[in-house]
């Protein structure tokens, strides 16, 4: 009993869902579709140890992270407290 | 002298944000070269890009992270993985660097340097055997940008490269912006560290761009930053070298603030009429 | 010793430390300033690769904090091969429990997206289960498919707006307050050459979750209707052929024989 119900939902979603993509792919993405971008977060920066000019800007680790205060934008981001960070010492949900 | 497997002519370092602009132009330089653990993944655009770029152009692989200046034993899972890479792009030219990266199994992300004795020239030279063995090819061993020197040297850079390339075969990678970056740090002419160098081993030469500051003393101090355009004095130099060993394939480097493609590729445009009037003085 | 100098090299590369003995200038006995290069050479380097595998949790806490963030991770988790594109995986759990984030609460989420993303990058090629291919299957035997999961297929899931918060920061939509503050569950993809992040309707993560366990189209469908009432089956299955999220089907023998039995 159970079987022919799931049976028969099965094949009715899957018939409306064939139905939905069936939709023509877009010409950007056919020209994606070979080679892809340089994407964002691709980590090619990786292979360039002993070629970074930052020798003098930032030497040493002796920043105490544990002063910082993020600033990126999370400061803006709203959260359910209606703020943008929640306050120190309230605890993760 | 043994010709360079890759053609006699300036190529470029290839960068993802180029392959648009490049597959968009016919052969706008005569080679690429990439890291090789940048195609060290399974798939993926990297692969894609890398395999179209290989139908039309010659290919350069330089390793970044194989540790060949280890005093401990070679990777042998990179080493696997660099002979993967080597056999799927089959390409005319395999480097790496005489540097250190990594020490008791973590990876230092940077070309460390070592000291030059009978110890450390043993150790490189089984290294780079190993290398040549497992890949069935041979390998170039390129010169490094130094900052500092070791107390317990007992060799010079040169003759430490000359003997390696004696004993294992090996080609040698010129980078003439090191030679210029290292010659000045470590107060020294760069034109007598040429004059010293194995010339006729040489198969590829590097040049980049390098950035300036000072050491504590307030003395000059170079950084092989990759960043800029070659600089005057690296150009002066790359001539000198071209003017004794002839027409060499080689490359620009420019791996941080990268530029355009049209910027990038006028540099290897640079290169080549250096190139080409090596030549032509050759056949004079 | 060269092993001794190295050895001494590499230990003052991950901390503050003065150059070993041995190591000179020709101008100095003890070149600080030039061993510096060396040792911020490290840290840039690998701070640069986590920057390029987390770009848009970089934006979400700054680049400063992000790189304070990074140096602690590194300093803990240091790379244990070279090859970098891996490098930073455990980031998003060291991140969960990094003190100074703690109160964003959604960070850690929205590492985990981005490394999930990184992963379906570079993961091996693989043709996506062609849609008519599915539809050639006698409707009695679709409730006993078994789907094998393309190599790039990831399921992230968030109890915050994770992402649409990675959206936002990485530019696939203006910043702008999240009046609906809810869960949210997302497949990472990349059918062709493109990595996605397709958000999931309600029991979505639950049902792809199944699937991406070897468990059968019926029991995937049976689990995700328990979890949610609201799951809607032909909105789901829509995804799966769309995002590419599965190479092939086969029907589950051993399913079958317990059916029977």
């Amino acid at each position: 009993m159970k079987t022919t119900i799931v049976t028969l939902t099965l094949a009715g979603s899957l018939a409306s869902a064939l139905a939905a993509i069936a939709t023509p792919a877009t010409a950007e993405e056919a020209k994606e579709k070979c080679y892809g971008i340089a994407m964002k977060g691709q980590n090619d920066c990786a292979a360039g140890p002993g070629t970074t000019c930052a020798g003098t800007s930032k030497i040493d680790y002796q920043q105490n992270a544990f002063k910082l205060v993020p600033k990126g934008t999370c400061l803006s981001m709203k959260t359910p407290d209606g703020h943008g960070m929640l306050e120190p010492g309230m605890a993760p949900a | 002298m043994i010709p360079s497997a890759l053609s006699q002519r300036a190529g470029a370092g290839f960068k993802p944000e180029h392959f648009a602009a490049i597959i968009a132009e016919p052969q706008p330089v005569g080679f690429f070269e990439v890291h090789a653990e940048n195609y060290m993944g399974a798939g993926g655009p990297p692969h894609a890009q890398l395999g179209k770029l290989r139908e039309d152009y010659g290919l350069s692989i330089h390793g970044v992270g194989l540790s060949i200046g280890s005093m401990q034993p070679l990777d042998r899972d990179h080493l696997t993985r660099l002979k993967t890479v080597c056999d799927r792009y089959q390409p005319e030219s395999f480097s790496e660097h005489l540097a250190w990266s990594t020490h008791d199994g973590v990876f230092l992300s940077d070309l460390l340097p070592l000291p030059y004795t009978q110890e450390t020239l043993f150790r490189v030279g089984e290294h780079i055997d190993e290398v040549q063995e497992t890949l069935g090819r041979q390998m170039l061993l390129e010169n490094p940008a130094t900052y500092l020197l070791f107390a317990e040297s007992t060799l010079e850079e040169t003759d430490f490269l000359a003997e390696i390339a004696r004993r294992t075969g090996c080609g040698l990678l010129l980078d003439v912006n090191n030679v210029f970056v290292a010659a000045i740090n470590h107060n020294l002419d760069p034109r007598d560290y040429i004059a010293r160098f194995p010339l006729e081993a040489v198969r590829e030469i590097h040049l980049s761009g390098h950035s300036e500051t000072v050491d504590d003393l307030g003395a000059p101090l170079l950084i092989d930053s990759h960043d800029t355009p070659v600089k005057d004095p690296v150009w002066a130099l790359y001539e000198t070298v071209l003017g004794r060993i002839g027409p060499v394939a080689s490359l620009i480097e420019w791996d941080n603030d990268v530029p355009a493609w049209p910027l990038l590729r006028g540099e290897a445009v640079a290169a080549q009429r250096l190139i080409d009037a090596a030549a032509r003085q050759r056949a004079a | 010793m060269p092993e001794a100098t190295q050895s001494a090299f590499a230990a003052g590369l991950l901390k503050a430390a003065p150059p070993p003995a041995g190591v000179m200038a020709w101008n100095s006995p003890s070149p600080h300033r030039r061993y510096s290069v060396y040792r911020n050479n490290v840290s840039a380097s690998l701070t640069d690769a986590l920057a390029a595998r987390f770009p848009a949790s970089e934006r979400i806490v700054g680049a400063e904090f992000f790189q304070a963030m990074a140096e602690a991770f590194i300093r803990v988790h240091p790379p244990r091969s070279p090859l970098l594109l891996i490098y930073g995986d455990d980031f998003p759990d060291f991140a969960a429990a990094f003190e100074p984030a703690r109160e964003i609460v959604y960070l850690a989420d929205v590492m985990r997206l981005e490394a999930a993303r990184t992963r379906a990058y570079h993961a091996a090629d693989a043709a996506s289960l062609d849609p008519q291919a599915l539809a050639s299957i006698k409707p009695d035997r679709l409730g006993d498919l078994v789907f094998l999961s393309h190599p790039a297929l990831s399921i992230v899931s968030s109890s915050h707006p994770a992402a649409t918060i990675w959206a936002m920061n990485a530019g696939e939509r203006p910043i702008a307050p999240i009046p609906d503050w809810r869960g949210e569950d997302a497949l990472v993809v990349r059918p062709r050459m493109t990595v996605e992040v397709v958000p999931l309707p309600p029991a979505g993560a639950s049902f792809f979750g199944h699937l991406a366990q070897g468990r059968t189209l019926a029991e995937a469908t049976g689990a995700a209707m328990t979890d949610d009432a609201a799951f809607d089956l032909s909105e789901n299955l829509a995804i799966l052929l769309r995002a590419g999220a599965f190479t092939a089907t086969r029907k589950d023998q051993d399913d079958e024989d317990r059916d029977r039995a």
